[in-house]
């Protein structure tokens, strides 16, 4: 199969995600980009916060099925799955913002989250459910990924006892998009892709002189939070595709 | 029992926001001694909110970092009696605030003004096409205060925040460019109208090309340098895009800290204790007063603190709690359609178009601001005629542009699937050549939607949650896609459009839903008027059951207009200071005859 995760497009480190790739071609793929900023960040062990590596293997072939590489990187190459792995490491994962206290039911779509538990177990029980699927996602070709994700979508089916297949899908999918376009500091959005596909100047905004331009896109290129032209967040872990 | 009683104030303010601050404003300035208790973290305009750290739209806008803490007090929800509510676990359709300045740190600064009719809804609409046109399954009823009762009091505080608009209605004298149904006032808007970008634009001309009468949005964001009232200095607005959900640290929001906090710390009559979750309002022996409040610091120390008078002015929902939980006025019975506390809960009907533009327009949505927007008010309230309609209220309609936050800001056209290659092409292309259009409905009270205590879930105080009751009405349902129909007319007027689709929160086959945002409009619940069999407070906001009980917000619409409500809440808690200050403070008793 083609290989996706080399080179540099419009200035994205193309590092890469989901592919067979030995630890020669990553080297040799490091030699290609300029934007390594972190000697850290060419640790291609860095440990997960959250995740265990089949878990991020699934979520590198869900996320990168959600938002797919085109001339814009996927979601794994712009560091979703690090973003999510950070999200369910801390607060969001951990549910600080949420009321728990039982007793626990199902209620109505209208009644909103009604889990007994936090999303950090959302993800875990839904996809470690998921990756008993044979055969598992990161086996299948891109489109038997986009079918199997649609089947989750679309599915009435529960993938366990008290998660339903659509509630996960929801939250996935959320998580995946808030990952390609939040500040970089949350660890994705790499490289500002999100904010380069659509044309968003980011967090140092200042239009009083330029509002009522009509017509005339900004041309700043975006700056987040950290104040770095290139984002300020690590590279994006490599992902191999097998075990 | 509490573990320690403070020495006696005049005044104890339950909720450092708009309206507690403002209460100790004027009260500390009257001579009272007045003490703040605010539930969440102190901060300030000038440290808290300053960009470019505070623009990052996970942590504020989505993982609600200036919001309540659900973990410490929610409610449970329902639509309807025959269920059961289950706990609000997570935030969604509506966001209050903790901390100091309240909800007023993260708000829009849409500030409007009733219309006259909205504030004797039921007498008005009787009036004019007959008592039997009103629908039985609703329970409006009038404000007991009339508009030109209330118009110096929405003009002070326009002018306490440097508000931005066209007058419509100078004196009775129609003026072109403003909002000609507007009563009448007795100043023009302090400050000019916000700039405007290309898509409101192009909405006001093909408003204006309908007969329509469009306006500025009036505008709490401010469009030049500016002193209120007060002394507090306000800043022109940058248009950054980082509005609701956001504090404004380049002080040009008018809010809570900058506009009132600031101009009255140091004043010796004023106390504020952050961090302080008032429990319970006591009652004195006589059942005719309240003897101050019980609080809880941050340390879990409880706090007895009396005082002379105490004023309620936390968020809406939890001022109808707090008296629930206090025994404070005889709670609403649904089935015996008896009692007051929780009655006429009110909400907001939202539905909104999404207007697609060709490539030659240029929209730049992260140019917003909060109140950036250009609106019709010919479809709201009674500005149009409902003789054959079938229902009653109305909204405005605006374009409006908010901020171009790229996770929440994500239109795409009908059709488009919600992940996939084709969905990241259309947010690719579409992000630049997008506008909104929002219909902000009223929301009529009926005897089934209210508020009470739920019998199973407890906050982390240990007192049972609030329980809310809602659904739309069919009133609303009709009233809603009657204006959306006109605002999809004004959409296809527009020059440039290329498609348009629509969203109706109170489509007829939906129901309420706590999960989508709609708006932090939570309305009643402990209503104003003149009869105290359908209200908890009288005309001045005085409780009928205890006269040295004042309370303030939202919680006092008898129903929701079709207005944002900062402007009509903050109208009335000056009308209400003003009785205070110049009759309740010299004369301690009840104001109205019961």
């Amino acid at each position: 199969m083609s290989n996706p995760c080399y080179g540099r497009k419009r200035g994205y480190s193309r590092r890469a995600v989901l592919a067979q790739v030995g630890l020669g071609g990553v080297a040799a793929t490091l030699g290609q980009l300029r934007g390594v900023r972190h000697a850290f960040a060419q640790d291609d062990g860095r440990p997960w916060y959250f995740l265990d590596d089949a878990e991020a293997r699934w979520l590198a072939a869900a996320c990168d099925t959600l938002i797919p590489e085109d001339e814009y990187p996927s979601a794994s190459q712009a560091g979703v799955v690090d973003f999510i792995d950070f999200q369910l490491a801390s607060d969001y994962g951990a549910g600080a913002g949420l009321y728990m206290d039982g007793p626990h039911q199902s209620g109505t779509p209208e009644q909103g989250y009604q889990f007994a538990f936090p999303p950090s177990d959302l993800f875990r029980n839904a996809i470690d459910a998921l990756l008993q699927d044979d055969p598992p996602l990161t086996e299948l070709d891109a489109e038997g990924r986009h079918e199997a994700l649609r089947g989750l979508s679309e599915s009435e089916d529960n993938l366990t006892d008290d998660i339903p297949a659509q509630a996960f899908f929801t939250e996935l999918r959320t998580l995946t998009n808030q990952g390609y376009f939040a500040d970089p500091i949350h660890l994705g959005n790499h490289d500002y892709a999100g904010w380069q596909m659509v044309g968003f100047p980011g967090a140092h905004a200042y239009y009083l002189s330029t509002v009522d331009d009509h017509n005339r896109h900004h041309p700043a290129p975006p700056m987040g939070v950290a104040h770095d032209r290139s984002g300020g967040s690590s590279l994006p872990r490599l992902i191999e595709r097998g075990e | 029992m509490a573990d320690y009683i403070l020495p006696k104030t005049d005044v104890v303010i339950v909720g450092g926001g708009w309206t507690g601050l403002t209460t100790a404003y004027e009260l500390a300035r009257e001579g009272q001694r007045c003490v703040v208790l605010e539930r969440g973290r102190d901060r300030h305009t000038a440290t808290s909110f300053a960009g470019p750290e505070e623009h990052d739209e996970l942590k504020y806008a989505l993982h609600h970092a200036h919001m309540m803490e659900l973990r410490k007090e929610t409610l449970t929800f329902r639509n309807t009696r025959d269920q059961r509510a289950l706990p609000m676990r997570r935030l969604g359709s509506f966001l209050p605030g903790s901390g100091l300045g309240g909800a007023g740190i993260h708000w829009n600064g849409q500030l409007w003004r009733p219309l006259p009719s909205d504030l004797e809804m039921r007498s008005h609409y009787a009036d004019r096409y007959g008592a039997d046109f009103i629908p039985d399954e609703l329970s409006i009823q009038d404000w007991g205060v009339s508009y030109d009762e209330l118009e110096p009091h929405l003009e002070f505080f326009e002018r306490i925040c440097g508000t931005a608009g066209t007058a419509g209605n100078l004196d009775g004298e129609p003026r072109e460019g403003g909002n000609r149904h507007e009563g009448p006032r007795a100043s023009g808007y302090p400050n000019p109208p916000m700039k405007q970008p290309i898509a409101t634009t192009l909405f006001g001309e093909a408003a204006a090309r309908l007969g329509m009468s469009p306006f500025p949005m009036p505008s709490a964001n401010v469009t030049q340098a500016y002193e209120n009232p007060y002394g507090a200095q306000l800043h022109p607005c940058t248009y950054c895009g980082f509005c609701e959900r956001f504090g404004c640290g380049y002080h040009a929001k008018a809010d809570p800290i900058i506009c009132v906090y600031d101009r009255i710390k140091d004043h010796e009559n004023f106390e504020i204790r952050c961090d302080s979750q008032v429990l319970r309002v006591e009652k004195a022996s006589d059942g005719k007063t309240a003897t101050g409040v019980t609080y809880l610091d941050k340390s879990g120390v409880e706090y007895f603190q009396p005082a002379d008078i105490v004023c309620l002015n936390a968020y809406a929902l939890w001022n109808v709690h707090l008296m629930l939980v206090s025994g404070l006025g005889e709670p609403y019975d649904p089935e015996t359609r008896s009692g007051v506390v929780g009655r006429n809960y009110s909400y907001q009907t939202i539905a909104a178009v999404d207007v697609f533009l060709d490539d030659e327009i240029v929209t730049n949505p992260f140019m917003g601001a909060g109140a950036l927007g250009v609106a019709v008010d010919d479809f709201n309230g009674d500005n149009f005629d409902h003789s054959d309609l079938g229902f009653l209220g109305g909204g405005y309609i605006a374009c409006t542009q908010y901020h171009g936050r790229p996770i929440s800001y994500q239109p795409v056209p009908e059709g488009t699937p919600a992940w996939g290659a084709e969905w990241k092409k259309a947010v690719r292309d579409n992000y630049l050549h997008h506008t909104g259009i929002v219909v902000h409905g009223s929301s009529a009270a009926t005897p089934d939607n209210y508020l009470d205590l739920d019998p199973t879930w407890k906050d982390a105080y240990g007192r049972p949650l609030l329980r809310m009751t809602f659904d739309f009405p069919q009133n609303d349902r009709k009233m809603s896609d009657y204006v959306l129909q006109r605002a999809v007319e004004i959409a296809e007027e527009m020059d440039h459009v290329r498609s348009i689709s629509t969203i109706n929160r109170a489509a007829q086959d939906s129901r309420y839903s706590l999960v989508p945002y709609q708006t932090t409009h939570n309305a009643g619940g402990a209503v104003i008027g003149t009869d105290p069999r359908t209200s908890v407070v009288n005309r001045y906001g005085q409780m009928w059951d205890h006269h040295n009980v004042f309370v303030f917000g939202a919680c006092l619409f008898p129903q929701n207009l079709g207005y944002n409500p900062t402007g009509p809440l903050m109208g009335l808690a000056y009308w209400t200071l003003h009785h205070l200050k110049s009759d309740y403070l010299s004369n301690p008793r009840p104001l109205m005859d019961a």
